[in-house]
């Protein structure tokens, strides 16, 4: 009997370093102190993936057969009104110029003013009708494939804590984000490439930066990379002055360095992960170039996204980053976060429209609509909707009143639109109601976990059973809430 | 004979109605809202909120027929479904009304006595005579295993100068621990380490870990807290200074009281929001305050005493025995505390204090003889172009209560004023919002933390803090509490200067008398156009004037840089001690839902120690810390101890160290855990004495071989049939690849050195590539970015700043891989080793070869390792040897 089955505490569980264990059961472990410690963690309720410390990519199986396999999340950094694009609010229009009544007298800015009409026209859309705004036109022809959820709520409406919110599921900086989470449960398809891409937006990185795609409290191995079409990964080869040959004379004298010390440590896990982690360096030297290399790409797909566009470079840029992640999806990588807005800027360089809603949204709108658009109608032809999860979504939502003194909308976490398409998403789905005015959400009202959840169930993975211990508890991505939105599965 | 009906059966036909309806949620696996009805002491008593549950022989003022008829104000149970039918519910009314009867023996568990847990009961006794080693041996003859043999000497120091300095030993030290052959050559080595100042530095870095020490505030914008590293100083003192650990508990808590202001940075080291990051609505503000406080319970909790009080926040612990009101009376010590500086009253301090007194009290003269130097206002005299930077308007005093700038024309968009300063004869600026000047405008566009109308008069210069006006002309007023006497105005766009445009061109000031009515002071019309050229401006002098001006304005440049360095070792972001606001149990954690106000008093399993609900500020951090560094505290010492151990072995006795609750792991050795912990309270709390203790024990002296049987019983090594190797953490590889490289600057304490260019903002963190001078000192010397990670060390689970890290992960990730092999900053590191090696031991390469392992791995190559070797550096130079050298998994590992 293995010393460490006997101690396993209630909450102790895994934290038995797995990964030591693992590796160096393959000396001598007996089969029965493993399966004794994996019946004891079923009784418990929990499972935990298994990860092999020299592939800590490896795939490993979800907790039931998953709908969809990837995710592209395309993240709208500044918080995107709901009342200029999904959540159509004719009594808005209607009650334009006259107060809220009942209304906060102060919002997150401060004084708030009269109700404004959405700035933009709204058109039914597709065989379902829905009414979308003018501002999204290429999104808005693929309305017939979303699923609406427009009842979601935030906990907070500062932008740092509600991405953090959205992102792992606590206001606080430093919890695990959830493509941390799903690479850490599901590794990943490809061996040569990251498990979990996070690709900044061309104008900067957002409000709550690396919290969004940090590991937290999970291992390392489980931080999203970084890097986008036009900023490599940090470090992928070596400064100007190291020649080929040199480098390679170093990295095979290194190699053997290694193997000679290994010999004379036989048996320890930890010195063979660090080798085989060499390995992967190396085979990511060779394949993150190739990827984020777009020149294959021809010049009909470059001018379907807006690549081609030299007028608006940004909007080029981010269409450069939505054909990399449909090409890091094609090669199975788990999970792409594709950002759209960055940082507070007074509403120039992401949604956080307080005082020129309407003309900082015709910018940020051309920037995002036609790549969004493309990529997603390209990974449809190309049939990989059928196992990826698009997802859309922002922090949180705008208020229909206008801010005292200005022409924009101050953050409302009480009721916002996100939407979601693409593998196990039921098409054409508009799930909940916010008031009249688009104020707050007043049926089927999602808190955000309720949101992260339904993505982790469409990837197989059940939210209360995806976990991971730190500090006196079992933690989640939802953490002790969230509930399916089965409204949304097809 | 009178006819009843039968009394209703709980077995049968009560329990059947809780089985179906109610145990999903408050039954054996699950109590929401603590409330349980599989158990009858429970299922009287009721949950957390809402009791008593059931009122025997009445149903009227019991919770739960309330609950199952939908007449309670949270709303019916079951929540789904189609509840209870009427039958149901008239079952469950008549059985209350009859008594609740609720036979004995009948329940299938038992309430659990939460309290009864090994780490809450008092330590265990022991017999003297007994030694570390004895335990660990006893444990491994139990499960039939040994201890290994005694490692090499040269392995034994490796480990112990990585362990307690986090630095390899120097050739020079190998060779001499190898020829002393004194039998307390290993004690005389620890106590050399012990009495290094390094040592402060390697082992402060795990409790900054703990209480996730940065230099920022975190969230979104992640601004500098510039006063943060007095407290890290502090640590690296207390521990290399050996402070009592009782000691370092109450300082931390109440150094105010102490004479230890610095140490006090420990409460308000989490991340905070400022106050322009939170919603301006009065909810906002609420809950922002009670995630600060709740960081401060959590910092406490945890670090001192291992228990997860801030889960108690919005429900009772689901694991342990504490209650949410235990988690608002713990709060309830804090509530005075709020995060913000605090100067350090040292004698230093004070010194410091009153230079800076003396130093603002000329430079206000100099500002005065200057004044008198500006050409007067509408003198006739024609005076410089507006400048962006500064403008002085210098006029005859008048006497008002009000000013107004009013702006006819900027040079682009909409004007900005980054500070309007108004100057009475005494040379004060009398329109600081401090000193109760109000500013008023025509109106504003604000952007949050950057253009808001009160940075107009709110003494801080730069774009970063200004007012901008809502549209191309318009005014901005400031009015004063009462008359004041003026004589001179300066203003600017930007003083910082980085911006020239919305520059006002045209403008008027006016004051105005006591019927209202104003009169103009000065205006754009007497300087020259900017395109005309004219004088050329320093800061508002003419220039037959700027002479006399420039040996002035020095003076008062190098009395504000003095000021700034004073001010910076004067203050310590140590938070500020004000009157405790009222603290009430919240329900659900909502700010908005307060229930009864509490008191502050210590966690309920432990005692009964409270103090009044208006007890002094100081006095309640005082009693807490009192209660906490006591040797009669079940947990304190043991929690201590075993971070301990910890740093000494990579793992504690409780892998858990933050946690010693019921959810955390068991020790591995019970006995030994307690018998440290009475002797570490024996030796006076001493830290040192504790790694002398264990450094020099058997067990730490052991080989780290793998041995195939011991490893197939104990593949973790939990039972120390080995010393358990480990790679070494981020900053203690950063400083061994600077020290190998002979690049290490030792400088010691003081502001951080920077890791990125810049802070934060669009561009985020770009990384500095090549580090010089500062950049070369010690890692817990870098300004902490919270959250953000270094870009190259950062990977090996640096720990963030963010949650406490209780214990480091040992990840191992290509990105790791790619940051040592390929930074720049490794591929100057193994230059200079280079360079280094050639000095030490020239030309010969078989020489330099035996320097270079020497150097970074203590030890001669073998033959074989030579032979390897020369070609690759005959090539390629022996800066590539270096770099495999600093990658190598024997240079990165503790052995």
């Amino acid at each position: 009997m293995n010393y460490l089955s006997e101690h396993l505490s209630p909450g102790g569980r895994h934290l038995l370093d797995r990964r030591n264990f693992l590796s160096n059961s393959a000396t001598a472990l007996s089969s029965i102190a493993l399966t004794s410690l994996l019946s004891r963690e079923n009784l418990l309720g929990v499972q935990h993936p298994i990860i092999d410390p020299t592939r800590p990519y490896a795939p490993r199986p979800p907790h039931f057969a998953p709908k969809a396999k990837n995710v592209v999340v395309i993240f709208c950094a500044g918080a995107v009104s709901q009342l200029e694009t999904w959540d159509y609010k004719p009594e808005l229009i209607k009650q334009d110029g006259k107060p809220l009544k009942g209304g906060p007298a102060v919002t997150f800015q401060g004084p708030a003013g009269n109700l404004a009409r959405p700035q933009y026209e709204f058109l039914p859309r597709g065989e379902t009708g829905k009414m979308v705004s003018e501002m999204i036109p290429h999104l808005a022809k693929q309305t017939d494939d979303f699923a609406f959820i427009h009842s979601l709520t935030s906990k907070t409406n500062t932008h740092g804590p509600a991405e953090n919110f959205l992102s792992t599921g606590f206001v606080q900086d430093g919890f695990p984000s959830m493509g941390g989470w799903v690479s850490y449960a599901l590794g990943t398809e490809n061996q040569n490439l990251p498990a979990f891409v996070s690709i900044p937006d061309p104008r900067g990185v957002p409000q709550a930066s690396v919290n969004n795609w940090g590991p937290g409290f999970l291992p390392a191995e489980f931080q999203g990379t970084t890097f986008s079409a036009s900023k490599p990964v940090r470090h992928l080869s070596p400064p100007a002055g190291i020649t080929p040959g040199k480098d390679h004379a170093t990295r095979s004298l290194l190699q053997r360095m290694n193997a000679r010390h290994l010999e004379q440590n036989p048996g320890d896990g930890k010195l063979a992960a660090r080798i085989a982690s060499y390995e992967l360096a190396a085979r990511m030297q060779l394949s993150v170039p190739e990827i984020g290399d777009l020149s294959s790409e021809p010049a009909h797909i470059l001018k379907s996204y807006g690549a081609d566009d030299p007028s608006n470079p940004t909007k080029a840029g981010f269409a450069k980053n939505c054909i990399l992640a449909r090409r890091l999806i094609e090669r199975g990588v788990r999970f792409v976060q594709l950002f759209n807005g960055a940082y507070a800027s007074g509403g120039k360089l992401n949604w956080d429209g307080h005082s020129k809603l309407k003309e900082q949204y015709d910018v940020h709108a051309e920037i995002l609509d036609q790549p969004a658009a493309a990529m997603i109608e390209d990974m449809r032809q190309r049939g990989l909707l059928e196992d990826t999860l698009v997802v859309w979504c922002t922090e949180f939502g705008r208020m229909p009143m206008f801010q005292k003194g200005a022409r924009g909308r101050d953050h409302n976490p009480d009721g916002f639109t996100c939407w979601m398409t693409g593998a196990g998403v039921k098409p054409g789905v508009s799930h909940g109601v916010t008031d009249e005015l688009g104020r707050k959400a007043i049926q089927d009202i999602h808190p955000l976990y309720d949101f992260n959840a339904t993505i982790l169930h469409l990837l197989g993975l059940d939210h209360e059973n995806l976990t991971y211990y730190h500090n006196g508890i079992n933690r989640r991505l939802t953490n002790v809430e969230g509930h399916l939105i089965r409204e949304v599965l097809a | 004979m009178q006819l009843v009906s039968a009394a209703v059966d709980f077995k049968s036909e009560v329990r059947p109605i809780f089985e179906e309806h109610c145990y999903r949620c408050h039954g054996a696996k699950k109590q929401k809202s603590s409330l349980r009805l599989d158990v009858r002491e429970a299922a009287l008593e009721g949950g957390e909120y809402y009791k008593p549950n059931i009122a025997p022989g009445k149903a009227g003022e019991s919770n739960l027929i309330e609950f199952v008829t939908g007449k309670h104000e949270e709303g019916r149970m079951p929540p789904k479904g189609e509840g209870l039918s009427s039958e149901e519910i008239a079952t469950l009314t008549a059985w209350i009304n009859e008594g609740a009867v609720w036979p004995e023996g009948i329940d299938e568990v038992q309430l659990e006595d939460r309290t009864d847990h090994w780490s809450f009961k008092p330590l265990k006794v022991f017999k003297t005579g007994r030694s570390l080693d004895s335990f660990i041996i006893a444990e491994l003859r139990e499960h039939g295993l040994t201890m290994s043999d005694e490692a090499g000497r040269v392995t034994w120091l490796r480990r112990v100068y990585f362990d307690l300095i986090g630095l390899p030993p120097a050739p020079e030290t190998v060779d001499a621990f190898l020829s002393d052959t004194r039998d307390d050559a290993h004690a005389r080595v620890v106590d050399d380490l012990l009495d290094s100042h390094r040592y402060g530095e390697r082992w402060a870095q795990h409790w900054l870990d703990v209480v996730r020490y940065a230099d920022t505030h975190g969230f979104e914008v992640n601004t500098p807290r510039p006063n943060a590293w007095p407290y890290r100083d502090y640590v690296i003192e207390a521990f290399n200074h050996d402070i009592p650990f009782d000691q370092f508990i109450r300082e931390q808590l109440a150094g105010d009281r102490m004479g230890k202001d610095a140490a006090t940075g420990f409460l308000v080291t989490a991340a905070r929001l400022l106050p322009g990051q939170i919603g301006q609505d009065d909810a906002s503000k609420r809950l922002a305050r009670q995630d600060e406080l709740g960081e401060i319970v959590i910092n406490t909790s945890e670090a001192f005493l291992g228990l997860s009080v801030g889960c108690a926040r919005c429900h009772n612990h689901k694991f342990d025995a504490i209650t949410a009101k235990d988690y608002y009376s713990l709060q309830a010590f804090f509530s005075g505390v709020s995060y913000g500086d605090r100067p350090m009253r040292t004698t230093e301090g004070e010194e410091n204090r009153q230079e800076v007194e003396k130093l603002a009290e000329s430079i206000r003269g100099i500002d005065q003889s200057l004044a008198g130097l500006v050409p007067l206002a509408r003198s006739g005299t024609m005076r410089p172009a507006v400048s962006a930077k500064l403008n002085v308007e210098r006029f005859p005093p008048v006497t008002t209560r009000k000013v107004r700038f009013t702006i006819r024309k900027a040079n682009q968009y909409e004007p900005c004023i980054d500070e309007l300063e108004v100057f009475d004869t005494g040379g004060k600026n009398v329109a600081l919002s401090t000193s109760g000047a109000v500013a008023t405008a025509s109106g504003s566009n604000v952007a949050v933390n950057r253009h808001e109308l009160h940075f107009v008069n709110d003494g801080k210069f730069g774009n970063e803090r200004s007012w901008m006006c809502s549209a191309g002309e318009g005014w901005v007023m400031i009015e004063f509490p009462h008359e004041q006497t003026i004589e001179r105005i300066v203003w600017g766009r930007d003083r910082q200067g980085k911006y020239a445009d919305r520059l006002a061109l045209d403008y008027l000031i006016e004051v105005a008398d006591e019927a209202g009515k104003w009169h103009l002071v000065a205006d754009s019309s007497d300087r020259y156009k900017q395109e005309e050229g004219g004088p050329s401006a320093l800061n508002g002098f003419s220039p037959e004037q700027a002479d006399k001006a420039k040996v002035l304005l020095n003076k008062k440049t190098s009395s504000e840089a003095r000021i700034r360095e004073l001010e910076a070792k004067r203050l310590v972001f140590g938070g500020a001690f004000g009157k405790p606001e009222a603290v009430h149990l919240l329900n659900r954690g909502d700010a908005e839902q307060p229930l009864e106000e509490v008191a502050p008093a210590v966690l309920s399993a432990f005692g009964d120690i409270s103090l009044a609900k208006d007890a002094p500020e100081s006095e309640r951090r005082a009693v807490l810390a009192d209660w906490i560094a006591s040797p009669d505290h079940p947990l304190t010492a043991r929690v201590a101890i075993n971070r301990i151990w910890q740093g000494h072995f990579g793992i504690g006795f409780v892998e858990t160290s933050n946690d010693f609750g019921r959810a955390g792991a068991k020790p591995t050795h019970p006995e030994l855990l307690d018998w440290l912990a009475t002797e570490f309270i024996r030796s006076g709390w001493s830290i040192k004495e504790m790694h002398r203790l264990i450094t020099l024990s058997e067990t730490y002296r052991q080989s780290g071989l793998i041995n195939a049987d011991a490893q197939g019983k104990d593949a973790d090594v939990r039972l120390l049939w080995r010393f358990p190797s480990r790679r070494l953490e981020a900053e203690a590889l950063r400083d061994s690849i600077l020290a190998v490289a002979g690049q290490l600057n030792l400088k010691t304490g003081g502001p951080g050195f920077d890791l990125f260019k810049s802070r934060g903002g669009l561009s985020g963190f770009p990384p500095v590539e090549s580090f010089a001078g500062e950049g070369l000192r010690r890692m817990i010397y870098a300004h902490k970015i919270r959250m953000e990670p270094d870009s190259i060390f950062g990977a090996f689970d640096c720990p963030d700043a963010g949650q406490s890290v209780s214990r480091r992960r040992q990840s191992t990730t290509p990105i790791q891989a790619l940051n040592l092999f390929n930074s720049q900053f490794v591929i100057d590191c193994a230059e200079n080793l280079a360079k280094r090696v050639k000095f030490e031991a020239g030309e010969d390469l078989n020489a330099c070869l035996r320097r270079a392992y020497k150097l970074s791995l203590a030890r001669e190559p073998s033959d074989d390792e030579i032979a390897d070797a020369l070609p690759v550096v005959r090539e390629h130079g022996l800066a590539a040897l270096c770099r495999a050298l600093m990658n190598s998994n024997e240079f990165l590992f503790i052995p």
